[in-house]
């Protein structure tokens, strides 16, 4: 029986995080077990008195899986989004908070919360989840949220966080980052009637390149080398953007920086959903249908199936190749789309030797080169509900030091 | 709903596999293997070793896929007709890669049997097997790996697991074998890997380690024989002292046994009288 206590104790401890009332806690805790209380019920009850008034937790402390926690802090941004949950819609506001450990972004669920850009609020009963690989916070039914004087919290932090290409879907909140530009193109928007000069392109660093917009003209050149203190990072579909303006500083830095893409594994690749010039290597575990040699619709594009296009009828098709298929490194799998150029490469076939030879013979040349073969993946990678796609634009089929590798397996394994 | 990874995981430590997670309603289901794969599906090549129709027509077969270190167990029905022909014509034995999902049998609480239902199968050749053999037994080592940094853990938690790098998954997976399989019998796993490993590697090193033995135990002869040379005498030295003496030395009993018993194979040294050595 004293053990079984001890793990009721152990979890209402660790979810109160406070270790200083295990005294307390244990004494009530016996005291309902000798009246006969269920130990899982007196969890609950003593689980609800303790964590009434446990301390609040600093947000970058959270690790997405508490299912009560206390906090202070400050909204940063706040945003309406209207969402259709079991057949009704509902109102929720999404955005960023901030303590003065950082920012994260956060979720309310709950439609009788109010908020506005600037408050500072004490939060009870929020929950935290894992979402898109990093911590959200979220405000549920049973939260309760109180204005509080905004001096009550010592200072937010917005003090620019450093930080890497390869860091940008993790970061919320200010960044500083030293980049080099790769490129630069000028176009006009109309925002809020007003014309105005936005400035994008793409940047890199030594773990990965990301797309940028400037509002404002910081002269960029390509080739040079800018550290950017207050921007923010966005993301469309996985791939990373910075976003800054004249309130940021932007400063030309006097030394080069070497532009490179690492290798990911490909479950970080998933997790980061996609990237720009991202390189993965993985094995050939699938070849799609659909592969190979096609005729595509002169109006729509649409691959023909028979000579017929699923909208313009019979049509004379214009000759296209291409592989679909999935590559695996045993960690996750993504999708991989490899347009004619690459594919002519690969098999050492022009696509008019392919249109000759027939779809099934092409396919069966596909399968023999690249069927459970090892390969290296450079290209443009984006992220939906479904996974991870990546457009290629290098693709190599590596040859694999079979008796090499094998050996410096066993080496580490006398290591394990 | 997110592809599912095509794990990488030998028969031997699939078909141990005894705890299920159930999905419920669209959620997948999964078996976590005892080194914390959370597997869903596999990818696989091996050897074909027999294809035998469970019903009349044909429409509902089992095969066996052996690779060096077990046999799965495939089932594949009419759902699959591509397969099922595929796995019908092929040639037996023949080399086969294929993209499986887990199949579950639980016949009563806490029994498991674990087989495979593939979607896909092709015909390869002995490189594709070596490469997955290479590339399994990498898997497998970053479990174990994986499975020996969660122990070090004070509470053991996948969030922990992810910053050293492991995939959320995986991280996941090796939370559940802690804390489902209890003693996972490790050193068992890290052997299975190294055969596995050996098999890919041409004898030279086998050999190489042969001579190493050999070295060693001519040592241990040379030893033993000196040792008996102290103490024979005229009438030669006792079996039980040679022995106590060799432990004295540093040997275990039977290493001491085995080296006598060597001697004697060897002709170096004879027996006059039982229980007694002497040096020829």
């Amino acid at each position: 029986m004293g053990e079984d206590i001890s793990t009721y104790i152990e979890d209402i401890i660790s979810n109160i995080g406070d270790e200083t009332k295990r005294e307390a806690l244990e004494k009530e805790f016996k005291k309902f077990i000798e009246f006969g209380v269920p130990p899982d019920y007196a969890k609950r009850i003593l689980l609800g008195k303790f964590a009434k008034d446990k301390k609040r937790k600093k947000l970058l402390e959270l690790k997405g899986k508490e299912s009560s926690v206390n906090l202070l802090c400050k909204v940063i941004t706040i945003n309406e989004k209207e969402i259709t949950a079991r057949g009704k819609s509902k109102k929720i506001l999404y955005g960023l908070i901030g303590d003065e450990s950082g920012v994260l972004p956060f979720t309310s669920w709950n439609t009788s919360i109010s908020l506005e850009k600037g408050e500072v609020i004490e939060v009870k009963n929020a929950y935290a989840r894992e979402w898109q690989g990093g911590v959200q916070v979220n405000f549920g039914e049973r939260t309760v949220i109180e204005k509080v004087d905004e001096d009550r919290l010592p200072e937010i932090s917005l003090e620019p966080k450093k930080c890497k290409i390869a860091d940008l879907h993790n970061v919320f909140g200010p960044i500083e980052i030293t980049v080099k530009v790769l490129d630069v193109s000028k176009k006009e928007v109309e925002v809020d009637g007003e014309r105005r000069e936005v400035f994008s392109g793409i940047v890199g660093d030594d773990t990965g390149k990301a797309q940028y917009t400037a509002w404002h003209d910081f002269n960029l050149k390509e080739g040079e080398v800018i550290k950017i203190s207050g921007g923010y990072a966005r993301s469309w579909k996985g791939i990373p953007q910075i976003v800054f303006d004249e309130r940021c500083k932007v400063e030309k830095v006097d030394r080069d920086i070497e532009v490179c893409s690492r290798k990911l594994p490909i479950h970080k690749l998933v997790e980061m959903r996609g990237g720009i010039d991202v390189m993965v290597e993985g094995t050939v575990i699938e070849i799609k249908s659909g592969s190979g040699y096609i005729e595509r619709c002169p109006d729509c594009n649409r691959p023909t199936i028979n000579g017929e296009c699923k909208v313009h009828g019979k049509v004379n098709g214009i000759p296209d190749l291409r592989i679909k298929m999935v590559v695996d490194d045993g960690s996750a799998g993504i999708g991989v789309i490899v347009g004619r150029e690459l594919t002519e490469r690969l098999i050492n076939k022009s696509i008019d030797e392919c249109r000759q030879m027939g779809r099934d013979k092409v396919m069966e040349i596909l399968e023999k080169n690249l069927l459970t073969k090892r390969v290296l993946l450079k290209g443009n990678a984006i992220g939906d509900d479904f996974g991870t796609t990546l457009i290629a634009k290098e693709i190599e089929v590596l040859d694999v030091d079979l008796k090499g590798e094998a050996l410096n397996l066993l080496q580490r394994l006398e290591e394990i | 709903m997110k592809r599912e990874t095509a794990w990488r995981v030998f028969a031997g430590e699939y078909n141990e596999s005894n705890r299920v997670i159930r999905g419920e309603g669209k959620k997948p289901s999964y078996v976590i293997t005892p080194l914390g794969a959370k597997v869903n599906r596999l990818f696989i090549v091996g050897v074909l070793t027999d294809v035998e129709p469970l019903t009349e027509g044909n429409d509902f077969i089992r095969a066996h896929v052996s690779d060096p270190t077990g046999i799965y167990t495939l089932y594949s029905g009419q759902f699959q007709p591509e397969v099922t022909s595929t796995l019908l014509n092929s040639d037996i034995p023949s080399f086969v890669a294929l993209v499986g999902k887990c199949r579950i049998f639980e016949p009563e609480e806490g029994v498991v049997y674990v087989s495979v239902r593939p979607e896909a199968v092709y015909q390869v050749d002995g490189d594709a097997r070596d490469r997955w053999i290479l590339e399994t037994c990498k898997s497998t080592m970053e479990r174990i790996e994986a499975l020996r940094e969660a122990k070090k853990l004070s509470q053991p938690n996948a969030h922990d697991l992810r910053k050293l790098g492991y995939s959320r998954a995986l991280s996941e997976g090796v939370i559940e074998a802690v804390k489902y399989y209890k003693e996972i019998d490790l050193d068992k796993y890290i052997s299975m890997v190294e055969e596995a490993l050996r098999y890919l590697v041409p004898e030279e090193t086998e050999i190489k380690e042969e001579e190493s033995a050999q070295e060693v135990s001519d040592e241990i002869e040379n030893l033993v024989l000196g040792i008996i040379k102290e103490l024979e005498g005229e009438e030669g030295a006792l079996w039980d002292s040679i022995v106590e003496k060799c432990v004295q030395a540093g040997l275990d009993k039977s290493t001491a046994e085995e080296a006598i018993a060597a001697l004697l194979d060897k002709g170096l040294v004879y027996e006059p009288v039982l229980g007694t050595i002497k040096t020829t």
